[in-house]
């Protein structure tokens, strides 16, 4: 379970923190981290992630044009996409889950959210 | 330059070789008189009409900069002052429940301290360790270390809540970025506004707004009081849209 490999992507530092420390309770301890899309996209499409947790409003590319370009990617479009973001409007997670987000956590979230929905994530990953 | 003469005699010249090159039936002559001609009223229309679009765009600019203050002060720096109220708001509860928590940890620490400090002390009184093993000291030291392992447990789980309760950065960081985005624009527009009173801008561009930015680029949090009518209200919300969405497949 610990060879699974994070990429963390989040303008702020503070957030990024607070999930690589979660990801690292829950034993998993192959965490990178970005801070927007741009500077995602070429380590996901250089490194073999395996789960993508993403915000959405970043200066730079947001997350769902970072959602949008994995997912126009051969390589990585069955990537595990989370997208964990403050972003609260029905539209936009409408447009989230059509773009191919695998799950939505809202901030401000619990430990136990995040474990839950990564679980759920993991398991659809190694059943399909 | 030579004052203009009045309109009709001004083109007095010009008329009189178009009708020489009528006349002579001369199409290249006339053509060359017609150009002439077009280009002499050109040169007398061109003060005027520069004059008249700088007029439009000043008005044009001036209308479009106002229009904007007006939606910036009736609800844009209202709203902003939410923003702000709400971001207080969440500095405070999450400076509360940081303190709620530590205060959480100082009597779980204090314990163990208390307790080890005991269990030494039997064991030091006990001038042969044999004795001590024989007494009620291990069954002391059970305790302890079963206690010990519990409040360890309770110190963990608040360390993990401290660790989420930092997560306010990044909510009130969003809000407080949005609110310093809207006091650039209200400089910039009222810079404009300045600008134009002193007429130093007359003659540029109107340069358009730029649209209020979709939902595309992130919106930010929900803000107590501005919450959008489209909005979720919470992770279950979410999780039942999601699942409506994957049972409509």
């Amino acid at each position: 379970m610990s060879t699974v490999k994070f990429l963390v992507v989040d303008d702020f530092s503070t957030m990024r923190r607070i999930v690589k420390n979660l990801l690292q309770e829950l034993g998993y301890n192959d965490i990178t981290e970005a801070d927007d899309g741009n500077t995602a996209l070429p380590l996901l499409k250089a490194g073999a992630f395996d789960v993508l947790i993403t915000d959405w409003n970043m200066p730079g590319m947001p997350g769902i044009d970072l959602l949008k370009a994995v997912r126009a990617d051969a390589k990585l479009a069955k990537l595990p996409v989370l997208m964990l973001t403050a972003e609260a409007k029905r539209e936009q997670i409408v447009e989230a889950v059509q773009a191919g987000a695998s799950g939505y956590v809202i901030k401000p979230f619990t430990a136990t959210t995040l474990k839950e929905k990564l679980d759920k994530m993991l398991a659809a990953r190694a059943a399909a | 330059m030579a004052p203009l003469l009045p309109e009709p005699e001004r083109y007095r010249a010009q008329v009189a070789a178009l009708q020489c090159a009528l006349d002579a039936g001369d199409a290249a002559a006339f053509r060359r008189a017609f150009d002439a001609l077009s280009e002499q009223m050109d040169v007398g229309l061109l003060p005027e009409l520069k004059r008249l679009t700088a007029t439009a765009q000043s008005a044009l600019a001036r209308f479009s900069a106002e229009a904007r203050l007006d939606a910036l002060a009736g609800h844009e720096v209202p709203d902003a002052r939410k923003r702000l109220t709400h971001v207080v708001k969440l500095t405070d509860e999450a400076a509360h429940r940081t303190m709620d928590l530590v205060d959480g940890c100082v009597p779980l620490v204090d314990e163990a301290a208390r307790g080890s400090a005991l269990l030494l002390e039997a064991w030091d009184a006990y001038g042969d360790r044999g004795l001590a093993i024989a007494s009620l000291w291990p069954e002391r030291a059970a305790m302890f270390l079963e206690r010990t392992r519990a409040d360890s447990e309770a110190l963990r789980a608040n360390l993990s809540e401290l660790l989420m309760a930092q997560g306010y950065q990044d909510i009130t960081g969003q809000i407080i970025r949005s609110v310093i985005a809207l006091v650039d624009e209200l400089e910039k527009v009222l810079g404009k506004l300045v600008r134009i009173a002193e007429g130093n801008e007359v003659t540029t561009m109107v340069r358009s707004l730029p649209a209020q930015p979709g939902w595309e680029r992130g919106l930010g949090p929900q803000v107590a009081g501005l919450e959008s009518a489209d909005a979720v209200s919470g992770q279950d919300d979410i999780d039942a849209l999601l699942s409506q969405m994957a049972a409509g497949k």
